[in-house]
């Protein structure tokens, strides 16, 4: 306790509460429970104190759990539960556009020898990231999920094209660790600053539409939109009664909980 | 459904509006964390040629710093003096810069730091570890080592082994000193580096030093003569794109403060940069640019050596002048509370309560429509919780509770099952 002030000890404790507090908020989008996101967080942050050496590779690479793996087994995770064959492909379009724009904004903007930045530094790289992938998740697919696929999946290939060039120079003295700084890493806060990005941006532009659209989609969709009838039988009914009578008082209800479209 | 809409963009209106007031109003003299969506379509700085630097001047057209092209409106300095700057415009090879005046922490400390107390803080000395690492691994002196960038193996590495010996002799203490490369010299060599941070985070140092060389092409502008010795001066670097920016600032100001007391001008200034620099890891991170790369490596070392001297003791002072003028002085070097590196702390902490709150309102608004949504989500955010505690309220509050959980309106249960049942409800 005699290392840090007592401002410095708060400073630390609120911003890691904050952080996992926020963490949690946007993987338990995930389809995951409240509980299986809370189990995600603690995963990252037992993993970030594991790091696993590739053996034989010819520059030493390592892999930390809590910082590449459990993302990137939730990105899996999530593309191995999508609906369609579709929903996948592009969300691991979106990944490879990520990874393409990630790639180009480094090697050809952000790039140069300025001190202390290096080029074009508007905005540090740890938010760059997930600013790409968000937007490029949800151009591709509206979808948060997709959102957090790109943005890990992005990351984790800019590292391997990292690694590559590594090998190319014949690093020897160097230690490419993917993932290296577990729960901060930028795997990790890419793919939750994407998440709520991606909601943000939803989210606005389906309140300025006034809710979510419902016209041409699936029933089995609509029906998930709406709250289970417990209380609205009545209403329900009377629905059925006039089946041309748009709902949108139910849909407004229904706004107030979050995650009904993602 | 006009209302609503109209409704939702006054309440961001709001807000905007509110952040402009908190920082025209309380921030003036603080340093704003960088955030200016506009200077991406603007294009600025957009030439970032190798030793090509920006002067920075005020409206008198006096130099204040140099600094390679890549500054931004809003970056700040604190140079040695106190003075403090703030880049308000950018015009070709220059930027003209506002005063704020003198800056008061900075200040305190000089005025805290007697001869007296410098002597106690030598004596009290900690010897915590330091962690020691380079962002731009390939950052070479041109004179010593013929070029300005050398791969992997960069001049920088040398100086880095002599800050760190240095730093091993005069504080005895563990120096953990990792030699990772992070290439190619990018921006994004700062993700790299971040896991070689954190790294050395795990063995629980109590500072973090990102040692740098600087790339503006005139070297008369970091040599001197200091304590006999022909040196080059060092610029601590703090990024704005960070929570933690405040306390990071106190305690460069701190460690500026200290070096200069024991060499007076070995630190040259404080530059507030775009950038996280990998800050918001640790409150006690700083990033020095040791001389630029016309300056000699032997140069360099020799100034790193001379701030060598100060580093250990300033890791050791707790407390500190409170930022009131006039009522420093009163408290032991020992003394604890109301220090200044407190202030950055708690300063640091009200912009990330106050940051997430304002976001976390806007986010609620925005995705709820209504204040009254606000209230409703807010009421649900309790019951996910009860989630968790549910079984122990049953334990604790009995039979009661438990009947209440089982009856519960059926709205509620309907709220429940909507939450417990998201999966289902999903589109994507």
């Amino acid at each position: 306790m005699d290392r840090f002030p007592l401002g410095l000890i708060v400073l630390i404790v609120v911003s890691l509460l904050i952080f996992f507090g926020i963490s949690q908020r946007a993987l338990d989008r995930m389809r995951l429970t409240d509980k299986g996101a809370l189990a995600v967080i603690l995963a990252i942050i037992v993993g970030s104190f594991i790091d696993i050496p590739i053996p034989g590779a010819r520059v030493p690479l390592e892999i930390n759990v809590g910082g590449a793996l459990v993302p990137v087994a939730l990105a899996i995770y999530l593309l191995v539960k999508a609906g369609t064959g579709k929903e996948v492909t592009r969300a691991l379009l979106a990944s490879l556009v990520t990874f393409g724009v990630i790639w180009f904004l480094s090697t050809r903007v952000m790039t140069g020898t300025t001190e202390p930045a290096g080029g074009l530094n508007y905005v540090d790289p740890l938010y760059v990231f997930p600013i790409v992938a968000a937007i490029i998740a949800y151009v591709a697919g509206r979808s948060r999920r997709s959102a957090f696929i790109g943005a890990t999946l992005g990351v984790i290939l800019w590292d391997v094209a990292n690694y590559i060039y590594f090998l190319q120079n014949n690093a020897t003295n160097a230690l490419k660790s993917i993932g290296g700084a577990g729960a901060f890493d930028t795997v990790v806060i890419s793919g939750i600053l994407a998440v709520i990005l991606a909601d943000l941006i939803g989210e606005t532009r389906e309140r300025l539409q006034g809710g979510p659209a419902s016209e041409g989609k699936p029933d089995a969709l609509l029906a998930g939109l709406r709250k289970p009838e417990f209380d609205r039988k009545k209403e329900a009914t009377k629905r059925d009664e006039e089946p041309g009578k748009n709902t949108s008082e139910t849909r407004e209800e229904v706004d107030r909980f979050e995650d009904k479209k993602i | 459904m006009k209302i609503k809409r109209f409704r939702i963009i006054f309440s961001i209106c709001l807000m905007l509006v509110g952040i402009g007031i908190i920082n025209r109003v309380s921030l003036v003299d603080v340093v704003l964390p960088a955030w200016n969506p506009a200077s991406i379509l603007s294009g600025q700085g957009l030439d970032h040629q190798v030793g090509t630097a920006v002067k920075i001047v005020d409206n008198k057209g006096n130099v204040i710093s140099q600094a390679c092209q890549g500054v931004s409106v809003g970056d700040e300095i604190i140079n040695s003096e106190g003075k403090h700057f703030r880049i308000t415009k950018l015009e070709k090879d220059r930027a003209v810069v506002k005063s704020l005046g003198m800056d008061q922490e900075l200040l305190a400390w000089n005025e805290y730091l007697t001869d007296e107390r410098l002597a106690m803080a030598a004596a009290t000395r900690k010897s915590g570890a330091v962690g020691i690492y380079h962002t731009h691994t390939d950052e070479s002196y041109v004179p010593s080592d013929g070029i300005e960038s050398k791969p992997f193996k960069g001049g920088i590495y040398d100086v880095g082994q002599t800050f760190s010996t240095q730093l091993k002799e005069k504080s005895g203490g563990t120096i953990l000193y990792d030699r990772t490369p992070h290439d190619p010299h990018d921006n994004t060599a700062y993700q790299r580096s971040r896991r070689t941070a954190t790294k050395l985070m795990k063995e629980n140092p109590v500072a973090l030093i990102d040692v740098h060389r600087d790339g503006i092409p005139d070297p008369d502008y970091y040599s001197a003569k200091i304590a006999d010795t022909n040196v080059t001066k060092l610029r601590l670097v703090v990024g704005r794109q960070n929570p933690n920016m405040q306390a990071n600032l106190t305690f460069a100001k701190k460690m500026m403060a200290y070096a200069n007391k024991v060499h007076p001008g070995i630190v040259k200034e404080i530059f507030m940069a775009k950038g996280n620099y990998n800050q918001d890891l640790m409150p006690t991170a700083l990033l020095i640019e040791a001389g630029t790369h016309t300056n000699t490596k032997g140069q360099a070392e020799r100034g790193i050596t001379l701030f060598a001297d100060a580093v250990p003791t300033v890791l050791g002072i707790e407390g500190g002048p409170t930022e009131a003028p006039g009522t420093n002085g009163e408290k032991g070097i020992t003394g604890t509370g109301g220090g200044a590196e407190n202030s950055g702390g708690w300063k640091a902490v009200g912009w990330i309560l106050g940051l997430t709150l304002l976001l976390g309102g806007g986010f609620l608004l925005i995705s709820t429509g209504s204040l009254k949504g606000v209230g409703d989500r807010i009421n649900a955010f309790g019951k996910e919780f009860s989630n968790y505690l549910g079984p122990v309220k049953k334990m604790a509050g009995g039979k009661k509770k438990a009947n209440k959980g089982t009856k519960g309106s059926p709205k509620d249960q309907a709220d429940r099952a909507a939450i417990d049942h998201r999966d289902d409800v999903t589109e994507d």
